[in-house]
């Protein structure tokens, strides 16, 4: 086992982000032929803003779900934090420094996990890879073995390292990916999509390395992915992208009260179905069971009157799932002017 | 950055040769293909030379066993060029176009070192001693009349153009950056590349200003055959470290420029 370690000063946040704006130009033109040679001699160009003036703060140790549909600036923003995209404008200071100097010092605190990328050597097993991440990192050859050989216990690596990463399954080869990631034991992590494509035993194997690596080492989690369980599992706070602009920055718990303002009540009653249209908007019948939507402010008071008017063999409340409040925080951004 | 650490590059390229030589030594077969490959090339070149020398003695003031020295540089300088510059320059342009050069420009370490060396095929170390057996044999032909100062300057001036060719490899690839395909810039350079198996004095001016200056194949390849030759002046090995320099800064300058272009930071 190892220590854990000190990270980031606790004053200091760990990732700091003011009014940080990227514009991509690029080429437009008509369909056609005409239009195709008249863009030779005058190419017109549409600026795109892919982050528009975001702004925030994460402490050292916080693990953060960013959302956004596609092509919402995520992933230009990772970038931009890890020093592969120079900002138009704006701000951002990750660990203290300032991310497109892509100083050695930064670059070695940092790690960028990309979910339908790799970097390991493709005919060679992992372990060879690893020998030349340790050198590239200039990692101390002891301590890089005690953390490779921890990393391969924790992910059930001991038969796979051994074998070239082109005879590994997609899950398996995301597994070695991501320990050659965290050799180098980095404070920061970068993961865009790390679990995209993998099925759902693999995603939760590795939501539980990331959680255990971020326990451990009190490192800092940025996190992308599409699949709600991986944010739900991991974040506590998420940032919610769309069309460049934040339109949420909370606790996730917070999310729903936020953007949804209905619960469902599900009721079993002891004598079989009725309508209870009364009650609030019915939105399925089954097996004896009738859901209702009703307004988060009305719950409790709906639920009381169900319970007192009728005999109710069961009942419950529940806040609708994540991924409908998600659409919902999306559909009122697009609103939005 | 790589100025503080002069030999960080070579700890590298070292490991990436490690890591290269456990790739190349699973397919044996490409051993085998690459001797075939180089014995064919050696076959053919010999044939040429003894085909010229059947008609005449000399060939604009060179002699057969020095334009066989001429010859070996050649085969060396192209073993040192498929073994190292080639496979990472075709390597950074699929890089470029894929955007994958992500994971190089993450990394704590001088980036252009990173794609200079991480790509090695092996097995062209066939070519590179063919080469150097060739040069042995044909120095022998001269009569050993080579001292240690010529040897010296020979690998003095084979370094330098190594440089050379190098870095005029990397600007061709950092193009890539603007242009997305580059990828015929290959075939055209092996072609080029071939004319080099002449020393670039027998060629008319305006192709040995070319063959120079444009496609430095007469710093890569004529200027140390001339240095084992007895034929290298101070003022041409002067000009060649002055333009391997020289080279080497605005290479510099514009893989910075490049990466600038990549990362939108000149946009």
């Amino acid at each position: 086992m190892i220590s854990p370690q000190t990270s980031a000063t606790s004053s200091e946040p760990a990732i700091r982000v003011a009014g940080l704006r990227k514009t991509f130009n690029v080429p437009v033109r008509e369909p056609g032929l005409r239009a195709a040679v008249r863009s030779l001699v005058h190419r017109e160009t549409r600026e795109v803003r892919a982050v528009d003036d975001i702004g925030f703060e994460i402490g050292a140790g916080e693990v953060v779900g960013f959302l956004g549909p596609n092509g919402a600036g995520k992933t230009t923003t990772l970038k931009m934090l890890s020093g592969l995209l120079y900002p138009t404008s704006g701000q951002a200071f990750v660990l203290g420094h300032v991310p497109s100097k892509r100083e050695a010092a930064f670059l070695r605190r940092i790690t960028m996990v990309m979910g339908n990328r790799n970097q390991l050597q493709w005919d060679l097993p992992a372990l060879d890879s690893y020998e030349l991440i340790r050198a590239i990192y200039r990692l101390e050859p002891a301590a890089f073995r005690t953390t490779r050989d921890d990393f391969i216990e924790l992910l059930d690596l001991a038969d796979l390292v051994h074998k070239p990463v082109r005879n590994l399954s997609l899950g398996e080869r995301m597994k070695v990916e991501i320990v050659g990631a965290l050799l180098h034991r980095p404070q920061i992590l970068f993961l865009d999509e790390p679990t995209i494509g993998l099925d759902v035993t693999m995603q939760k194997r590795i939501r539980s390395f990331i959680a255990e690596y971020n326990q451990r080492y009190g490192a800092t989690v940025l996190l992308t992915s599409h699949y709600m369980a991986d944010v739900q599992a991991l974040c506590r706070r998420v940032v919610v992208i769309h069309h460049g602009k934040i339109l949420y920055d909370g606790e996730l718990a917070q999310l729903g009260a936020r953007f949804n303002a209905t619960k469902t009540i599900g009721v079993t009653l002891v004598d079989g179905e009725a309508d209870l249209s009364a009650y609030g908007e019915v939105i399925s019948v089954e097996d004896g069971r009738v859901t209702l939507r009703v307004s988060r402010a009305a719950a409790p008071e709906v639920a009381a009157r169900l319970l007192r008017d009728l005999a109710v063999a069961d009942l419950t409340i529940e806040d609708p799932p994540i991924e409908d409040v998600i659409e919902r925080v999306f559909a009122s951004g697009s609103e939005a002017p | 950055m790589a100025g503080r650490e002069p030999l960080r590059p070579f700890v590298l390229a070292a490991r990436f040769f490690r890591i290269g030589a456990l790739n190349e030594l699973q397919y044996r077969a490409n051993f085998a293909i690459q001797v075939f490959q180089s014995a064919i090339a050696l076959g053919t070149g010999l044939a040429v030379l003894a085909l010229v020398f059947s008609q005449t003695t000399a060939l604009n003031g060179w002699s057969e066993p020095e334009l066989l020295v001429v010859m070996g540089v050649h085969i060396l300088m192209g073993g040192l060029i498929g073994m190292v510059i080639q496979p990472n320059m075709v390597r950074l342009m699929e890089d470029i176009r894929r955007g994958s050069l992500d994971f190089v420009l993450t990394k704590p370490d001088d980036a252009q070192v990173l794609v200079s060396v991480r790509d090695i095929q092996v097995w062209q170390a066939v070519d590179g001693l063919t080469g150097a057996i060739v040069i042995v044999f044909a120095v022998a032909q001269l009569g050993g009349a080579v001292g240690l100062g010529q040897a010296l300057l020979f690998g003095l001036a084979f370094v330098l153009g190594g440089l050379t060719i190098y870095c005029f490899w990397l600007i061709l690839t950092v193009g890539a950056f603007w242009v997305v395909r580059i990828d015929q810039i290959v075939e055209l350079f092996e072609g080029v590349y071939q004319s080099g198996r002449w020393p670039v004095t027998i060629y008319p001016g305006w192709l040995q200003v070319s063959l120079t200056f444009l496609v430095p194949i007469a710093f890569a390849v004529t200027v140390p055959a001339q240095a084992l030759t007895g034929r290298l002046t101070l003022g041409t090995l002067a000009l060649a470290a002055g333009f391997a320099i020289g080279l080497m800064a605005f290479t510099r300058w514009w893989w910075r420029f490049g990466l600038r272009r990549y990362s939108g930071a000149s946009a």
